[in-house]
């Protein structure tokens, strides 16, 4: 990690509030952004990532708040005048202007010289594969390859920070993870701070330093990949972030660190959440993490349900209390558990987590 | 084979009643005036049967090259006042009218709805020493006596912009309406000021509707002859009441009739002209 960066964050939001009318969509964002990292707002739709993208870009002007870019504070200074770029969903290239002419838009507003427009208009091109195409126009581009130009334009004039809002949403699956991979390296080569923003935890995960998980405007939990897929620290970062078994619990006891809980039968020791003795909680945990032991005194399950992934086996079992329980197991190519099989299934202790219902 | 011929005559016969209206009321009185062009007069301006061109050949008398010269320049001066003033009104209603954009534009609807003479009238009323216009000067102390404003060009000028200052509008309006909002965002996130932006972004995406605008104002305006009389006192004779003139008080048919054509070859000019520059504009974009 990059905790040893330089002091200066990239981009800082403090107690930053945008209102749309009645309507809150940033509620008090708090949120330092360091200098060269690859940071990710994450979130349903409407929980408020676009619109701290759009604050940040300067499209929307902040209704409370600071917002400082690079340790100066750009609250009120218009869009044009700000040092950050963006790559847009819908990649807005200048249908009237050739591909060159799009790269070279930034740097002919700051009038260099027509020789130095072209040449580094042409590196910014060549950077990302497009170089063969400088005299097309946007429509004769297929969306891919109009994704790289958005991204040579918004790269091309060096900006502090490169926002970028959905960019691989529209394109299908396989080109997305090429355009990942690409991303992550260019992001590594240049050294520039990049923020993204995506619904896909998936894509989170994969590009990301550190997440900004947001839900109603707020951040619900700020980590690295890691830390948010293995360590949730709520029931909607745990249901959020890949796929997760809620199974239904109770307390037994409650020790920082370490509680007792009652679980299908049997007793669990987790982490998370101090309930009180007796109260109703959420015991979650990876499918990964689960193992059919045929020889185990874990609570016993039905399968019920295959689903061929590929590399993974995804087995759903119904439990006497009739919860389900999936297990995720790797495809060593043996043959696949038979449906209506009873299987004793262990828990990995170290990734149980309880969470207050 | 018989479900195509089947097709065909279904078309056809979907089509028949606007030909023959399209035949009987455009295409046949065109070709009457066409006829009559080249006809003959005896001096009382009954029309003779019989071809000559002389009444083309009389165009080219200086009376009549100074109407041609009076025409292009009261139409290209409507024009170009049209699209100064339309574009700002048309840019106003596609991006910053937000819910009223509707409503502005049935406002811009409604003088269709008034006899055009009557709208023309109006401005008699107000332009003249009594008027609206002098009164409300004089009540504010600017002027000390009404001025004389009827019977100027710069009435008829007045007259001409009302009158077709819509028109502008609309094609405008059309062309600024589609253009995706992001393209201007993504100006100023290059770095493009408000103006900037909008002479390398929107200006150009808006040229087909500007060209569009210009040609809706430029052929029309040549043929105009009630403007000219009610606001300009005629004293500026342009294509379109020199045929009235023709046809009605000199009894002069057969050159009025070499007139008319000449106006519609300038219109098929103007239209020319347009698609040229479309076409130049498209394969910019």
């Amino acid at each position: 990690m990059q905790d040893n960066s330089p002091a200066q964050p990239a981009v800082d939001l403090r107690g930053v509030v945008k209102r749309f009318g009645t309507m809150t969509a940033v509620d008090h964002l708090d949120l330092t952004i360091r200098s060269g990292e690859f940071f990710t707002m994450l979130g349903a739709s409407g929980c408020g990532k676009t619109t701290t993208l759009r604050l940040i870009a300067g499209f929307e002007l902040p209704t409370e708040g600071q917002i400082l870019i690079s340790g100066q504070d750009v609250s009120d200074i218009p869009a044009y005048q700000r040092p950050v770029h963006t790559v847009f969903q819908s990649y807005a290239l200048f249908p009237h202007l050739t591909i060159l002419d799009n790269v070279a838009f930034p740097l002919r507003v700051r009038r260099l010289p027509r020789a130095e427009q072209r040449a580094r208009a042409m590196a910014a091109l060549e950077m990302v594969q497009m170089g063969r195409y400088g005299d097309r126009k946007p429509s004769q581009l297929s969306g891919g390859q109009q994704q790289r130009v958005a991204l040579a334009r918004a790269l091309v004039n060096e900006p502090t920070v490169l926002l970028l809002d959905e960019p691989l949403g529209a394109l299908d699956l396989k080109l997305r993870k090429e355009m990942q991979l690409e991303l992550k390296d260019m992001q590594r080569r240049l050294g520039i701070t990049f923020v993204f923003v995506t619904h896909d935890q998936e894509e989170a995960l994969t590009l990301s330093d550190r997440i900004a998980l947001m839900q109603g405007g707020r951040i619900v939990q700020l980590d690295t990949p890691a830390n948010l897929y293995n360590a949730p620290q709520s029931l909607y970062a745990a249901e959020f972030i890949g796929e997760t078994n809620l199974i239904p619990a109770r307390m037994v006891s409650a020790d920082h660190g370490s509680s007792v809980v009652e679980a299908l039968g049997q007793t669990y020791r987790a982490e998370g959440t101090t309930a009180s003795a007796g109260a109703a909680v959420t015991l979650a945990l990876r499918p990964e993490r689960v193992r059919r032991e045929p020889a185990g005194t874990g609570p016993v399950g039905e399968l019920v349900e295959i689903d061929f992934i590929g590399t993974d086996l995804r087995l759903t079992y119904r439990m006497a209390d009739g919860s389900k329980v999936i297990v995720r197991q790797q495809n060593s190519g043996g043959i696949p558990p038979a449906i209506g099989e009873r299987m004793p299934l262990g828990f990995e202790t170290d990734s149980l987590r309880i969470f207050t219902s | 084979m018989r479900r195509a011929a089947r097709q065909r005559l279904e078309i056809g016969a979907m089509l028949a009643p606007s030909v023959l209206l399209l035949v009987l009321f455009v295409l046949l009185p065109l070709c009457i005036v066409a006829a009559y062009s080249f006809a003959l007069r005896d001096s009382y301006g009954a029309v003779l049967p019989g071809f000559t061109l002389q009444n083309y050949a009389d165009l080219f008398q200086s009376v009549y090259l100074l109407v041609f010269v009076n025409s292009l320049e009261l139409a290209a001066s409507t024009t170009i006042l049209c699209l100064l003033i339309g574009y700002p009104v048309a840019y106003f209603i596609a991006f910053k009218a937000g819910r009223w954009a509707p409503a502005l534009l049935l406002l811009l609807l409604i003088p269709f709805w008034i006899n055009f003479l009557i709208r023309i009238s109006a401005w008699v009323v107000l332009l003249g020493r009594g008027g609206l216009i002098n009164q409300g000067m004089l009540w504010t102390g600017l002027i000390d006596a009404p001025v004389g404003m009827l019977g100027t060009y710069g009435a008829t000028l007045v007259g001409m912009v009302y009158a077709f200052l819509p028109l502008t509008v609309f094609p405008i309006y059309a062309a600024l309406q589609p253009i995706d909002r992001k393209l201007i965002e993504a100006g100023a996130d290059l770095g493009a000021g408000p103006a900037e932006t909008f002479f390398r972004v929107t200006l150009p995406l808006s040229l087909p509707g500007v060209l569009a605008a210009a040609l809706f104002v430029f052929v029309p305006s040549m043929g105009v002859f009630a403007i000219p009389v009610l606001l300009g006192g005629g004293k500026d004779i342009i294509l379109g009441n020199l045929i009235v003139q023709l046809f009605l008080e000199f009894r002069n048919i057969p050159l009025g009739a070499a007139v008319s054509m000449l106006l519609l070859a300038l219109a098929g000019v103007g239209i020319l002209l347009y698609m040229r520059a479309l076409r130049w504009v498209e394969r910019m974009q």
